[in-house]
């Protein structure tokens, strides 16, 4: 092979140098203890698995984005793409008879193809942590407490956390034919303004859901946000939503809950999140540098119903983040 | 807080209406920097700061964060599918995205039975289109002069955007159907949504009412 080949990497790949490895080291020692100190034990899921791991548990979006291959016996292999559904088969196969609760954390790689020439990496590393067979406030408050106390361990003191729970706006879909449910998630997520008013007449709503359809997208501030959001409730769901997200604020302390911004109007983690759920960011960042919340489901599509909640941080935006050259 | 909002802008004259829409909401551009070559343009009111860039690539700039807003065409975002928020339609920029073949041709099978060949600009919202359609075709991704594609035999049909028409009308070629309909749209990168929430959300009522007043259009 001519050298000018042997001088570039797939697209997406990247060779990480000194400074770099140092950086993502620091952040995964900074990680790990942390972890430990709170009962976490570290797993290491495999890096390929058969690939209907991942498809069982994230639907089309990330199924489409799996790096696969065929296996010797002519099985489908994928890089893992995700560690909460290595870690959720594991749950419930070698970790059955596991006294609950569960603490399991990780730190690695993970593979996800991305579209030609927009700049994302194929292989990213992240952390987390999932805390399995405890449904309460206080195990989603543990998950909110470990990403606060990681951020402030690397001296990232200033960063947000927009927490919401998808049960709030899962009610507004229900029912709805599959191509108007599509079209009124669309406008949701991209909160587009004139479109949720249109789906709300589309759907002949009534006006209380035509209401909340419309201020959905200012459904985001702080702790007076959950009193206006209770208002605009639309059933027992969402109700619940409203009073999960009042005992989670209880719960923080005055200094954790000045990271938090309640954003009720999120419906990204539809599909996959049960109850809280929330995005990690940080200021001069484009994208979240980290997500998490409560899969209750998820076991149970591997075999095991335990409630579960935990959290993934993008390894790789936080060692840029760092201020000082860790030594 | 920090510096101000920036705004990616198609140039050409999306921009000059974009522009015409944030001096009615009393954010002008700086007189001192409109006429110079600078990249970036500051608002008078230094609230904004606004990046003329390629209209294709106003996107790029906010789903990576380099700007925190943008205007662009639907049909361009319907090309780059970027994963921003797309809270306001801003009305002017209207356009259409259409097939267009040459007067009498047949459409939408061709002779002989064939698999039509289709030259376009807009690749994945045409792929799209036909496999919606359920019409079997080949594109052909070229970059200008779309009208040329069928006088010179490499293509049937063309997909492109159609403002008056003259210009298919002019290369012998008719409208034979619709892909969809465009007009411009502010995008809002994700993340500086989150953390700049007041100033986005001040940014939206504003264009929204100065909108209503019917200025930019």
């Amino acid at each position: 092979m001519p050298t000018s080949l042997l001088a570039q990497v797939p697209p997406g790949s990247l060779d990480l140098l000194a400074g770099d490895v140092r950086r993502r080291r620091h952040v995964q020692r900074e990680w790990f203890a942390l972890a430990e100190a709170h009962g976490y034990q570290e797993v290491i899921p495999p890096t390929f698995e058969y690939e209907e791991v991942f498809t069982r548990s994230a639907g089309p979006e990330l199924a489409s984005r799996l790096i696969r291959f065929v296996d010797r016996d002519g099985r489908l292999v994928a890089l893992r793409a995700d560690f909460t559904s290595a870690i959720a088969r594991v749950v419930a196969t070698r970790l059955a008879d596991a006294p609950l609760p569960l603490r399991l954390a990780y730190a690695g790689k993970v593979y996800r193809q991305e579209p030609e020439a927009v700049g994302r990496r194929r292989e990213i590393f992240q952390l987390g942590a999932e805390l399995i067979g405890d449904p309460s406030p206080e195990a989603d408050v543990e998950a909110l407490r470990l990403v606060i106390l990681q951020m402030r361990a690397l001296g990232l003191g200033e960063f947000q956390i927009n927490l919401g729970d998808i049960r709030f706006v899962r009610p507004l879909l229900n029912g709805l034919p599959p191509e108007q449910a599509e079209a009124l998630r669309i406008a949701i997520d991209r909160k587009d303004r004139a479109a949720l008013a249109a789906s709300a007449r589309e759907m002949g709503a009534p006006a209380a859901v035509a209401r909340a359809l419309v201020e959905l997208p200012e459904l985001i501030g702080r702790g007076e946000v959950l009193a206006r959001a209770g208002a605009l409730a639309s059933g027992p769901e969402a109700e619940d939503a409203i009073e999960r997200l009042r005992r989670v604020d209880a719960l923080l302390a005055d200094d954790e809950r000045r990271h938090v911004v309640y954003d009720l109007g999120e419906i990204r983690g539809l599909g996959y999140y049960s109850g809280i759920q929330f995005e990690v960011f940080v200021a001069g960042v484009g994208r979240a540098v980290g997500y998490g919340g409560r899969y209750d489901g998820l076991l149970a599509l591997y075999g095991a119903d335990r409630p579960a909640v935990g959290f993934a941080l993008e390894t790789d935006a936080l060692a840029d983040l760092l201020a000082v050259e860790p030594s | 807080m920090s510096r101000a909002l920036r705004i990616a802008l198609p140039k050409g004259r999306m921009m000059d209406e974009a522009l015409r829409l944030f001096e009615a909401m009393g954010s002008p551009v700086d007189p001192a920097a409109r006429d110079s070559r600078r990249l970036i343009l500051p608002s008078a009111d230094a609230r904004f700061e606004f990046l003329p860039v390629k209209s294709g690539d106003v996107p790029v700039y906010v789903e990576s964060g380099v700007a925190d807003a943008g205007v662009a065409g639907q049909d361009v975002l319907e090309e780059a599918q970027p994963d921003v928020l797309r809270p306001l339609d801003l009305g002017f920029g209207g356009c259409r995205l259409c097939v267009a073949a040459p007067e009498g041709a047949p459409y939408p099978r061709i002779a002989g039975g064939g698999i039509p060949r289709v030259a376009t600009k807009y690749v994945e919202s045409a792929r799209r289109f036909f496999a919606a359609r359920g019409t079997q075709v080949e594109l052909i991704r070229i970059s200008g002069s779309v009208e040329l594609a069928p006088l010179l035999g490499l293509s049937d049909w063309i997909v492109d955007l159609v403002q008056t028409g003259r210009t298919l009308a002019e290369n012998g070629l008719v409208v034979v159907d619709d892909v969809s309909s465009s007009t411009a749209r502010l995008i809002v990168n994700r993340a500086s949504h989150k953390l700049r929430l007041d100033e986005h959300q001040r940014l939206i009522a504003d264009l929204a009412s100065a909108l209503e007043r019917g200025a930019g259009s």
